[in-house]
């Protein structure tokens, strides 16, 4: 157990180190276009030319990269150009507001999409499975952006019980958090809905759920105690698997209600063209990918009981061979 | 009889929505009422006269240009430019399967590496990477879908070509001697195509959705161009009174994925049995 | 006379539109006593499973139960509401899978699947008394150190001890009826004699009535005490061991006795020509584990050596070895005095010709999405002939496996498994090969089509002087087909001589217990007659 952990954490370091050289191509690659980016549209060619030297900028691209990423690596991710404060000081808070409104998501979503994929899956074909299937295929087929003008016009616009902006400039308000965690959780619980179903089928039809009726089980205790937990697996491994689709969602969803959180961070970062910003952004998202997915093989490994390997398998030869009892020659 | 019809009913709806849409895309100047990029009368509610017995159906932008027209133009850009991105996406993840489920070893290893690295981006923050990069058009939008699907494309082929590797056919034909190429093409392909057609029926989709996202964020298919994402963007100061100005767009967008992944979930049902991928080799 | 445990009456069971008939069972009727062993045999698709399920009252969706009584310990399961059937199943009757590891559930420890049959059916029994129960049922079943077994999941445990724990839980609440659906085929030989065994004995002590479905004549003549021979759903002849063994009424029952192979071997005249085939230390490590453990033999050109061993010997890791498709770890092998061991690239790839495969899995074996034809033309061309070569000896091999030209146009989907075996026979042959290495060729083909086929390739061998690999796990066919066998048992050859030789003296008490484990063998010293009828009936 302990090796295969050591070299997905080497593998996990490798991938950051890959994606920290993307970002820094991607981004710095040009020093021109960085100096323009940093001193307006409007500084001059000597301007720009003794802020390259000032900061290095006429170092070859590959040493450049080098001095950045050790400079990232202590933690002095530069100044944003945009706010005028070093990056690091912008970031707490975002993140936490948007923590927050995942987690508020996570919490909505995960026994919804349980509870509607396990109905659906108990019985396949069944008429709750067909409302069920198509619920769950019409909810991930509404982008995000496109489910917030429904729900605005529906719950702001119309029944006019919910705020339409979320920017919370006077303090905490749950009621603002209520449309945001709506549309993110809609988008998602359809799909982790789907994977429970069809992680719930594939348990039903296995040969001992078979074999267990063959016994008496009763329905119930068939569900309860033989499907579930086998069934659960897959889907509680997807649930980190989601994160990074809800990075992603958050970003829409914070830019559509004017939510002050880590996603509208990264979007104004890109609008502003503030390099530094847009790299930390970039590099925290990836190591939360990265993190989710390494807890996700943590949390299968540990759920699945096969991989779970306490004893060797047992040697056949070992069973001592039998003798044949009294009467039972033919 | 009956109960066969109604599983497909929802196959059929998605078809029915799919083919609206592509046909608004081919007769789009025939079909608009309107010059989508002509400005007429400002913010017009829907169905308002807008004289010689014509009607703006669904009202008219800011810029006084007819909705209706816009969305069934925006239906031939979408569905252009997603065409256009998922077809080269398949092409580079395909080719990459391929390889990396035939040859194993070092090069699957180099490849599943790249494709991890871009695969743990967000897609979101990877589309605002690139668009911040090399400015928001149209091929740059088929360039930034293209380097961000192709990994996820690469991974499903490749799934399905180390299965199709241990298969008694492909042994077969690897201990005739036969070339790789020959292989990797009338071998492994043929028997990857189910589910890569449900799979580019979805991801057809989920381009859509994201030509929409960019240009609901102002970095998609630069204006004039009809494009829904972009018209929600443009209407959302605007949206709290005229609500119609974001309400078409985003319906128009729901519909298309809507009837691509009803379409998608009928032929996976068609499809006999997904193919699993293989384990460990150990006899 | 006693009660039956099990009366079936007429049963007649629906298969859905569109299937190749319109019933699964047909009519059928038959008893089962208390104490008695009733053996179901027939080939694939006789409904033999479905007679099962019908009997459990869970057929699978599709089928209908049209007419016909069902009776179980007088009970008519007809008359029974689902509550009574779940009270029934697992308590008067059990059943016993072909699968037993899949019939678990991977998540419990075994022993607390072996105590759920005792709360549902016996709620009131103290909690004391049903830990000591499940204790005694597994060391019932033979099995080592109980309490420790009992706390094992069942991937921590062999096929053959979850076999035992299957049994063991069928047998917790003293059923009356026990259905057992080829409870044996998915185990290796030895363990299927243990099984056997076991099953032959627990039903000498509690008296129970079993009826056993299976397609192996062995086993039948080893377990059984009646016989019911069913053919495209129909019974066609029950009566007792012996008599359907060995004085059959019914034509079909002597055609599927007579297709077993005999379990001696034939007396053949000694090859000694050159060795077409030499491999000397070939071995392939998976790390630690030992795979192929310097493995050496010699085949004499035109000869046929098999290759005999249980699951996880490294025989189809040798096959895999010999031709390339494994790179061994060391070794070295030679084909007609030419290294192919070592030789990589386009080299590789022409020497590639000279030693063919034939698969197991009829169905896997042929790529679904191109034609006969255009399988058997390739073949030809990369065999080294030019294309209008190529065709005619499509049209040729096409023939002489025994199928039309049609079959040319057709892709492998409008095959049955038989003919699809043929045609990986006559790909193998296109390439013009020297060695020909049938990897379980037959194993997964019913016995009368495994005849067919086996004496297809002993034709082909003796116009063609063709050097033969034949991997197996069945002693019988090894027996028929080869003039030496080889045994291995993990990744050693622990047994290499002359086929008549081994089988009268075996020289490695590994060999011997296979041997001994091939089931009926009591049968085969009365058998000779029986064969005789058959032969004359089958033609």
């Amino acid at each position: 157990m302990k090796t295969p952990i050591l070299a997905r954490l080497v593998e996990i370091a490798g991938t950051m180190l890959a994606v920290s050289f993307i970002v820094y191509l991607v981004l710095e690659a040009n020093s021109g276009d960085v100096a323009v980016k940093v001193l307006g549209p409007f500084s001059t060619e000597d301007q720009r030319a003794l802020w390259m030297h000032q900061n290095g900028y006429d170092a070859p691209f590959l040493w450049r990269y080098l001095e950045w990423l050790a400079r990232f690596a202590v933690g002095d991710w530069g100044m944003s150009t945009h706010y005028r404060v070093p990056v690091w000081q912008l970031l707490p808070e975002r993140l936490g507001r948007t923590a927050m409104l995942a987690g508020a998501t996570l919490v909505v979503m995960i026994p919804v999409s349980f509870s509607l994929g396990i109905l659906a899956g108990m019985a396949k074909g069944s008429v709750a499975d067909r409302i069920i299937s198509f619920f769950c295929v019409a909810t991930t087929s509404i982008p995000e952006f496109a489910s917030s003008v429904f729900l605005a016009a529906i719950f702001v616009f119309w029944l006019g019980v919910l705020p339409g902006a979320s920017s919370m400039t006077s303090g905490f308000a749950i009621r603002e958090l209520v449309l945001p965690t709506l549309v993110l959780a809609l988008y998602s619980a359809g799909y982790l809905a789907r994977i429970t179903r069809a992680s719930m089928v594939e348990v039903m039809e296995a040969p001992y759920i078979r074999a267990a009726m063959m016994r008496g089980v009763p329905p119930a205790r068939l569900v309860l105690g033989h499907a579930l937990r086998n069934a659960l697996v897959a889907p509680v491994t997807v649930i980190m698997l989601q994160i990074p689709w809800l990075l992603s969602g958050v970003i829409v969803v914070e830019v559509f209600f004017a939510y002050r959180g880590f996603g509208s961070l990264l979007y104004e970062a890109g609008l502003n063209s503030d390099i530094a910003l847009i790299e930390a952004c970039a590099m925290i998202s990836v190591a939360v990918v990265l993190a989710t997915q390494f807890l996700s093989d943590l949390i299968y490994a540990w759920l699945n009981p096969r991989l779970n390997r306490k004893t060797a398998r047992a040697d056949a030869a070992g069973i001592p061979s039998e003798t044949p009892a009294a009467g039972a020659a033919p | 009889m009956r109960r066969r019809m109604l599983p497909r009913l929802p196959v059929l709806f998605g078809a029915l929505i799919v083919l609206l849409w592509v046909l608004c895309a081919v007769l789009a100047p025939w079909l608009a009422p309107f010059d989508p990029l002509h400005s007429l009368q400002p913010l017009v509610p829907p169905l308002s006269d807008a004289g010689a017995g014509r009607m703006f159906w669904l009202g008219t932008d800011m810029l006084g240009r007819d909705i209706l027209s816009r969305l069934i133009f925006g239906a031939r850009a979408v569905i252009v430019w997603a065409g256009f991105a998922t077809a080269t996406a398949y092409v580079i993840g395909i080719a990459g399967g391929l390889v990396a489920g035939f040859y194993r070893g070092h090069a699957d290893r180099l490849l599943s590496f790249l494709a991890n690295v871009v695969l743990s981006f967000p897609v979101l923050v990877l589309y605002i990477l690139i668009i911040t990069k090399v400015g928001a058009s149209g091929f740059n939008i088929v360039l930034a879908v293209t380097f961000a699907s192709a990994p996820a494309i690469f991974r499903i082929v490749r799934a399905l070509a180390l299965d199709l590797r241990e298969r008694d056919f492909v042994l077969a034909a690897i201990s005739q001697g036969e070339t790789p190429l020959r292989i990797m093409v009338l071998d492994m392909l043929p028997n990857a195509a189910g589910p890569l057609i449900v799979d580019a029926c979805l991801r057809l989709g989920y381009t859509t959705i994201t030509i929409g996202v960019l240009g609901f964020l102002g970095l998609g298919l630069p204006p004039p161009t009809p494009d829904w994402g972009g018209m929600v963007n443009e209407g959302r100061p605007l949206a709290f009174a005229f609500p119609h100005l974001i309400l078409f767009p985003c319906i128009a967008i729901s519909s298309l994925m809507l009837g691509l992944s009803l379409l998608a979930d009928g032929l996976r049902d068609g499809e006999q049995r997904p193919l699993k991928s293989t384990g460990t080799n150990l006899p | 006379m006693t009660e039956p445990v099990l009366r079936i009456d007429g049963l007649t069971v629906g298969l859905p539109g569109g299937s190749d008939r319109a019933l699964a069972v047909n009519d059928l009727s038959l008893e089962v006593f208390p104490g008695e062993i009733l053996c179901i045999v027939g080939e694939s698709g006789s409904g033999k499973s479905v007679l099962l399920s019908a009997i459990m009252r869970a057929l699978p969706r599709g089928l209908g139960h049209l007419k016909g009584g069902i009776t179980v310990d007088g009970v008519d399961l007809a008359t029974l509401s689902e509550r009574q059937l779940r009270r029934m199943r697992g308590n008067s009757m059990a059943m016993i899978f072909q699968e037993p590891m899949a019939s678990l559930n991977p998540a419990i420890p075994v022993g607390r699947q072996i105590a759920e049959v005792m709360e549902i059916h016996a709620p009131t029994m103290p909690v004391a008394e049903r830990r000591q129960r499940v204790i005694d049922l597994i060391t019932d079943t033979n099995l080592p150190d109980p309490p420790a077994i009992a706390r094992r999941f069942p991937h921590q445990l062999s096929g053959g001890q979850c076999q035992r724990i299957v049994i063991a839980m069928a047998l917790a609440m003293n059923p009356k009826l026990l259905l057992a659906d080829e409870p044996t085929t998915a185990l290796d030989v030895t363990t299927q004699a243990q099984i056997l065994k076991l099953v032959r004995r627990l039903c000498g002590i509690h008296g129970h009535g079993i009826l056993f479905v299976t397609h192996d004549f062995g086993v039948v003549a080893d377990i059984a005490d009646r016989v019911a021979v069913m053919q495209e759903g129909r019974l066609v002849e029950i009566g007792p061991v012996d008599d359907i063994l060995h004085r059959a009424i019914h034509p079909y029952t002597r055609r599927l006795v007579a297709a077993v192979p005999r379990f001696a071997a034939v007396a053949r005249a000694p090859i000694d020509t050159a060795p077409s085939l030499r491999i000397t230390g070939l071995s392939k490590f998976y790390g630690a584990v030992r795979a192929l453990d310097g493995v050496t033999l010699e085949v004499a050109a035109g000869s046929t050596l098999a290759i005999v061993g249980e699951s996880g010997s490294g025989k189809s890791t040798l096959a895999k070895a010999i031709i390339r498709l494994i790179e061994p770890s060391q070794g070295s092998i030679t084909i007609g005095g030419h290294d192919f061991a070592t030789i990589t690239g386009s080299a590789l790839a022409r020497q590639r010709r000279l030693i063919q495969i034939v698969f197991q899995d009829p169905f896997g074996s042929l790529n679904p999405h191109r034609s006969v034809g255009a399988l058997l033309v390739r073949a030809g061309v990369l065999g080294g002939l030019d294309h209008d070569a190529a065709v005619q000896q499509a049209h040729d091999l096409v023939a002489r496996v025994g199928l039309k030209p049609e079959a040319l146009a057709r892709k492998p989907l409008a095959f049955s498994g038989g003919q699809r075996q043929r045609i990986g026979i006559a790909r193998a042959l296109a390439m013009r090969p020297s060695i020909l290495i049938a990897d379980e060729s037959v194993s997964a083909l019913d016995v009368s089509v495994q005849k067919q086929v086996l004496d297809l390739l002993a034709e082909i061998q003796r116009e063609t002087r063709l050097t033969m690999l034949f991997i197996t796990h069945d002693m019988r066919v090894a027996a028929q087909i080869a003039d030496r066998i080889l045994v291995m048992r993990r990744g050693r050859v622990v047994e290499y001589g002359v086929t008549l030789t081994v089988l009268a003296r075996p020289s490695h008490p590994y060999t011997a217990e296979l041997l001994a484990a091939t089931p009926g063998q009591v049968w085969e010293q009365t058998r000779q007659p029986a064969l005789e009828a058959g032969m004359l009936m089958g033609g």
